[in-house]
């Protein structure tokens, strides 16, 4: 059975199970509505989903985008300078220690409702996984690797470019691969405390007015997206790092 | 996350509430001088006279409580007229059994300073709102009164800092503001506000807070009882306003402040006075605005989903 099939069967037979429920509790539609619901609610303002899906997803590459250029500029000046580890590292933790939600008011007051606190959102929540994964990369190059080069009378400059980067890269893809996944927290996030457009504006809108399918349906698109943006990134990080080996632990046991 | 605990815990709660006398009673935001009656009513032993043991809690989120109710994690709720409408529509089983409130307090707000003179100078500015699912109906009805529609401003989405966006500048509106509460925070922050009155402006008046119960519940006798407590602690508000102040934050000294003082002092006239009451009229009238808006698709009898309780 190919890759594809198997997630695929498994999503409808969720979806199925749901559905089930749904008829057979008679469970409320505005408490849970049925997929069947969902999905009738999903293609009839397809528009409009597409409208609010699309301001969301350009937060998303953004705060992507930024949030990487952020945490890959303070690793490397972390692995490369004493003094920027004991500055930065402090600022690093609190970064992930502060609950986004309870910032977001204030960044919103701050950068106003446009589309910039939603980046700035979408930035802070993936700085940490990034910046920890390729700080911890760049720390743990194999010895060996840079007793050669400095043997073989590489620069600094050199070995970091040549050996440290290549080698922490595997691990780069790690934090940038959880990065993508939570990315859309982020983004929502900012769109919940103050927007006029977005999923997240949507959901909060289609809650109000007590219309739980399209809210449904807002999340599922919302989904799709996460998903979508987390394989890309996925297959386009694979490719990077071609070199490594990967190792199937369930071929072990 | 927050809500989801709050769900949780509110099951755990209120599920062996079954109880003869024992009522629960969701807020409509976290407690403040529109629940004054609730609280001199609790403070008095009202409810305690009738028989009934009631117990008020604030939401997590203001668009909770009828749901709660009409899935029955809760008794009772207060909440908003409007809203009432369009969750009826959406199938909440939901009846107005009582008035907290009998005029809107809702109001579009401006700085002071603001060049908006008039509803009409609105054009092309961004007007805040906390989403109830409602605010663009009543916003569209008061642009179309100056010859404007929805697409001559831009509505944002400003959640819980309606004074606060105001006040910052990020919008040169909010609707939603209440005339009692956000214009004296305003003016306390010194940053006074001016406020156009939805009724004066074309959207036709109603009730802002009421009291909602599961539709099957309806004539359950507790619900009179606790209608009965709550119309003779408003009398005593009315008769005793600053008693009843003395009472509202007796054993809640977070709430004595000067803005709350304040609050109290331009809540009190706006009370119902006879919470029972049901101005029959006055919902089909809405229902048939909201009707014109778009809002909902038919207008049901008012007697599915409003009455007078005996």
């Amino acid at each position: 059975m190919s890759a594809i099939a198997k997630p695929l069967i498994v999503f409808l037979g969720l979806l199925c199970l749901w559905q089930g429920a749904v008829t057979v509790f008679e469970i409320a539609p505005f408490i849970l509505p049925g997929p069947l619901a969902v999905i009738e609610v999903a293609i009839a303002r397809a528009d409009t989903l597409a409208e609010h899906a699309g301001t969301t997803l350009v937060e998303i590459l953004l705060g992507l985008a930024f949030g990487t250029l952020l945490g890959c500029a303070s690793a490397l000046m972390m692995a490369y300078f004493r003094q920027a580890r004991s500055w930065l590292l402090p600022v690093l933790v609190v970064s992930q220690a502060i609950p986004v939600f309870a910032l977001a008011p204030v960044l919103v007051l701050w950068f106003g409702y446009g589309i910039a606190p939603k980046i700035a959102m979408a930035t802070l929540i993936i700085y940490f996984p990034v910046t920890a994964a390729f700080y911890d990369g760049l720390r743990r190059t194999e010895p060996g690797w840079i007793d050669l080069a400095q043997t073989m009378g590489a620069s600094k400059a050199a070995i970091l470019r040549q050996i440290r980067i290549p080698a922490a890269l595997p691990a780069f893809a790690s934090g940038l691969r959880v990065a993508a996944a939570v990315a859309p927290i982020g983004a929502v996030v900012g769109e919940w405390v103050g927007s006029s457009a977005g999923l997240g504006y949507y959901m909060l809108l289609m809650n109000g007015r007590v219309q739980t399918a399209a809210m449904f349906a807002a999340l599922f698109v919302l989904a799709i997206m996460a998903v979508a943006i987390y394989f890309a990134i996925d297959a386009t990080l694979r490719r990077l790092v071609a070199w490594q080996p990967e190792a199937d632990p369930a071929a072990f046991s | 996350m927050k809500r989801l605990l709050f769900a949780l815990a509110l099951t755990l709660s209120a599920s062996p509430a079954s109880a003869a006398d024992k009522l629960t009673v969701m807020l409509d935001w976290f407690i403040n001088p529109d629940h004054g009656p609730l609280y001199v009513a609790l403070e008095r032993g009202e409810f305690e006279k009738r028989g009934l043991e009631v117990e008020l809690i604030p939401p997590a989120d203001p668009n909770d409580p009828p749901k709660l109710v009409a899935a029955g994690r809760a008794d009772l709720a207060i909440s908003y007229q409007p809203q009432l409408h369009l969750q009826v529509a959406a199938g909440l089983p939901l009846m107005r059994i009582g008035t907290l409130v009998a005029t809107p307090l809702s109001s579009l707000v401006v700085l002071a300073d603001s060049p908006i003179k008039s509803i009409s100078d609105l054009k092309g500015r961004k007007v805040g709102f906390s989403v109830g699912g409602f605010e663009d109906a009543l916003l569209g009805a008061m642009l179309d009164k100056h010859g404007l529609t929805l697409d001559d401003v831009e509505l944002i989405n400003v959640n819980f800092s309606l004074s606060p966006s105001l006040m910052s500048g990020q919008v040169d509106a909010v609707i939603g503001a209440y005339r009692n509460f956000e214009l004296n925070q305003m003016d306390l922050e010194g940053r006074p506000g001016r406020a156009f009155y939805l009724e004066e402006e074309g959207v036709p008046a109603y009730d802002e807070l009421i009291v909602v119960a599961k539709r099957e519940n309806a004539s359950d006798p507790r619900i009179s009882a606790f209608i009965d407590a709550l119309e003779a602690a408003t009398q005593y508000m009315i008769n005793h306003p600053d008693a009843a102040w003395e009472l509202f934050i007796k054993g809640r000294k977070d709430l004595d402040d000067e803005l709350n003082r304040r609050a109290w002092r331009d809540t009190i006239p706006r009370f119902a006075l006879r919470p029972a009451a049901l101005d029959s009229g006055r919902y089909q009238a809405f229902a048939e605005f909201l009707k014109g808006r778009g809002m909902i698709e038919t207008v049901p009898p008012v007697e599915s989903y409003a009455v007078e309780v005996r």
